[in-house]
């Protein structure tokens, strides 16, 4: 399990550093993607599998493939990869500085996070599905403010793209 | 703007920091101060020009990276510490982090370079908002953390006086100035956070009260360049009195009300044995004083060689309102002597 766990955050680091790197949008996404799955898989591993199943679901499937659409709209006609000297350096350059923080934190090592389990004492439910409960019930009023805000971002999107060509998202 | 919109979006920005105030748990605190980035992205970008633009996206960047490291050192303390309270913040490094991103939301130095930039693309109502109410939330949560050593908060505090008058040297355009001397006016308030929150409540309150009235006055003649300062004399003539002693008392010079907070600044730090600092302190605000003196200079004490600005106005009703302007003139100008009252209300 310790090996699963090593293997899922080594790629979580591959997928920030290439994210980071700065190639063009559609090899970005793809680092996202890579580093929200190993995230899932993490968090399958801690114990919150159906938390780790909206994450999947929500993030992934929505809002990660609608901004692969839009940056597939946005097309480059010639998209900068990991290959590319610019990417590259600045990959090797962060992957450097990982080797640079083991040297000077004296290595890392593996710590039990705890997890989902036992969170609210030893009973049926587990720690993620509780916490979804608990923000209908007792969390009503920032259940009600996190909806707010999401369709507070709707009305900020839509004012910012008014007017197409006109507006925030001329070609300029 | 569609009314419907624009009043979701001002509503936000109350919500926003209203949520930040009333808050205890960190993962609130921070939701309130990303309501108060997303509510006024489209305010800055409502005129759809290009400048415009690129201030809302400069905006949005440092917001988004600052209010990440907020979110990462408010996890760090709960892993580090076991719970969400923002008054307890026992370990450096995650108190440390939270100034540091906090600092970078207000636009103190040196985390200050995006602030001028910003407010130079908008218009003078959202510059306003900016350095007004989108400083309260970070504040309330600066003033919350109460760290061990106040190093962190003397060494901002002074960076920010200095670049804040410094910067404002060779500035023309009176949004970049109006940013630098935000920048100036944190910093006092900074220095004096750890000794003295009081202090730093007042601070702010007269620096909202001073720059208020200062962005009015230059929203009422639509000026936002020195050149058109210096012919707003043939369309308002009030002016060239009332915004040359608002600029003055930004300045801090008695017997303005700009005065009463670096008086009592200066008075604290002396208290706390920190002469050098205070003495450093207040010889950097003379760096503001220029600019400040500049306009004034450019506004009352000359008159352009131009052609003539205009002829004789017709007196109609004014249709603006400027009772926000005189209520703020009045406290900029005349609340000095009022400094016991306001003292005897501060909580030590």
């Amino acid at each position: 399990m310790s090996y699963m766990m090593y293997i899922l955050l080594f790629g979580l680091v591959l997928g920030l550093v290439a994210v980071a790197s700065n190639p063009s949008p559609y090899f970005a996404a793809l680092g996202l993607v890579v580093v929200a799955g190993v995230g899932c898989g993490v968090l399958v591993g801690s114990g919150g599998c159906f938390l780790s199943l909206i994450l999947f679901l929500i993030y992934l499937g929505g809002m990660l493939v609608v901004f692969a659409y839009s940056a597939a709209m946005a097309a480059e006609p010639y998209p900068e990869g990991w290959g590319s000297w610019p990417t590259l350096r600045l990959m090797v350059g962060y992957v450097l500085g990982v080797g640079v923080a083991w040297g000077l934190l004296g290595g890392w090592y593996e710590e039990d996070w705890g997890g989902f389990d036992g969170l609210v004492g030893e009973s049926v439910l587990r720690g993620d599905v509780v916490g979804v409960s608990v923000m209908y019930s007792s969390g009503g009023w920032l259940l009600i403010g996190g909806g707010w805000v999401l369709l507070l971002t709707l009305f900020v999107v839509l004012e910012l793209t008014r007017g197409l060509s006109r507006g925030a998202l001329r070609a300029v | 703007m569609a009314p419907l919109i624009y009043s979701a979006l001002i509503i936000s920005l109350g919500l926003g920091t209203t949520m930040t105030f009333a808050s205890t748990h960190w993962y609130l605190a921070w939701m309130g101060i990303e309501i108060n980035t997303l509510a006024i992205i489209p305010l800055m970008a409502q005129n759809h020009i290009p400048r415009a633009i690129e201030a809302t996206t400069k905006y949005f960047f440092v917001q988004a990276t600052a209010s990440a490291t907020l979110l990462f050192a408010g996890i760090s303390n709960a892993f580090l510490t076991g719970q969400w309270n923002i008054t307890y913040t026992p370990y450096t490094l995650t108190s440390t982090l939270i100034t540091l991103a906090l600092a970078m939301k207000i636009g103190l130095a040196p985390l200050h370079s995006w602030m001028p930039e910003v407010m130079q693309g908008l218009n003078l109502l959202t510059g306003l908002i900016l350095s007004t109410w989108q400083k309260l939330a970070p504040l309330y949560l600066i003033y919350q953390i109460q760290p061990n050593n106040p190093n962190i908060f003397i060494a901002l505090g002074l960076m920010s006086i200095i670049v804040g008058g410094w910067g404002g040297f060779n500035q023309v355009q009176l949004r970049k100035i109006l940013a630098y001397s935000s920048i100036a006016h944190l910093g006092w308030m900074i220095l004096i956070l750890s000794f003295s929150p009081p202090l730093a409540l007042l601070t702010i309150i007269i620096y909202i009260l001073m720059t208020f009235s200062l962005f009015s006055s230059f929203m009422l003649t639509r000026t936002t360049h020195i050149n058109s300062l210096s012919t707003t004399w043939a369309k308002i003539p009030i002016l060239t009195i009332s915004t040359p002693l608002i600029l003055l008392s930004l300045g801090g010079l008695p017997p303005l009300t700009g005065f009463m907070p670096k008086w009592m600044i200066l008075q604290e730090l002396t208290k706390q044995s920190l002469c050098p600092l205070a003495t450093m302190a207040a010889l950097s605000s003379l760096f503001s004083l220029y600019f400040y003196l500049r306009l004034s200079y450019a506004m009352t004490l000359t008159m352009p060689p131009n052609n003539p600005a205009g002829t004789l106005p017709w007196r109609l009703n004014p249709q603006h309102n400027t009772l926000p302007l005189a209520l703020t003139t009045t406290s900029t100008i005349c609340l000095l002597p009022m400094t016991p009252a306001i003292m005897s209300l501060m909580p030590f």
